[in-house]
């Protein structure tokens, strides 16, 4: 579906929610549940705190959407506050990864240039088990990434949002979008090239 | 071409996500030819990112999602939210 068509549905479903329809209401959440749960649950690791963002993003959304006029679109302002619910989860934990990540420490230094052994993954099914195991190393990967690190890359790289929207969902400048992102990459390379060298993944 | 490592290496990312000019990209292309190390950095960079997304698809169970509507039905039902 294209995004304008996206929009339009977007556009009727508050229109009815705003009339008073559960029915919009219903429709709104079978349209952007599986994102919200996925999100919450690349930042947060648990199936848990993942259920806890989505009751509190879809909550607070069905709370404010009689208010929303629709400047941003519907998934933007759903991620804005999936956002904040996450941040507030954070600081109700104590061990979360908290590192600055440095470019420098990724710039190969005196003249060494590394390998990075990334493997490609086939779509031979008999793959599924090197798949598995490579889903949790990336994952694993994603979670050990600070949280200001792991924001930007759920929402740029997974989710797909722009540079600018990503921007704008965190109330950051678009400079620092691309400087978190581009560290956040280069760290998850490194993390899963080393993983993929140690033979976890054989 | 040290000099020109450093540069292209910082701005990698906006290489791959089509954020600069094209005048640009073709000024690291160049580069990229001329320098197999930095041009393996591309490559790995590019499969980690496409490697990620493959990754991020996840099974939300039912029963959670469920969970989901029946609260969301019961708080706007005693926030008289709704006719």
């Amino acid at each position: 579906m294209n995004e304008r068509a996206t929009e339009s549905i977007d556009h009727h479903l508050i229109s009815e929610f705003k009339a008073g329809s559960m029915e919009a209401m219903e429709k709104i959440v079978e349209r952007y549940e599986d994102r919200i749960f996925t999100f919450g649950l690349k930042m947060c690791g648990h199936l848990q705190d993942a259920e806890d963002i989505a009751q509190e993003t879809f909550l607070n959304a069905f709370k404010y959407l009689k208010d929303f006029r629709e400047e941003t679109k519907l998934k933007n302002w759903l991620f804005k506050i999936a956002t904040t619910a996450c941040i507030r989860k954070r600081r109700k934990k104590k061990c979360e990864p908290n590192h600055e990540i440095s470019l420098d420490s990724f710039f190969p230094q005196n003249g060494d240039h590394p390998t990075y052994d990334i493997p490609d993954v086939s779509d031979d099914p008999s793959d599924s088990m090197l798949r598995a195991e490579l889903k949790n190393i990336i994952d694993a990967a994603i979670h050990s990434l600070s949280h200001k690190y792991r924001l930007v890359f759920n929402l740029r790289d997974i989710e797909g949002f722009s540079t600018e929207e990503t921007a704008d969902i965190l109330g950051i400048s678009t400079q620092s979008v691309k400087t978190r992102l581009h560290r956040a990459r280069l760290y998850l390379r490194e993390r899963i090239s080393n993983a993929y060298k140690e033979g976890i993944v054989q | 071409m040290r000099e020109d490592c450093r540069k292209d290496f910082e701005r990698l990312s906006e290489y791959l996500d089509g954020e600069l000019d094209d005048a640009v990209c073709r000024e690291i292309e160049r580069h990229f030819h001329q320098c197999p190390e930095c041009r393996e950095c591309v490559d790995s960079m590019r499969k980690t990112i496409q490697l990620c997304k493959e990754a991020a698809i996840e099974e939300i169970p039912a029963v959670a999602k469920e969970r989901l509507r029946a609260m969301l039905r019961g708080c706007l039902a005693r926030n008289h939210h709704l006719s």
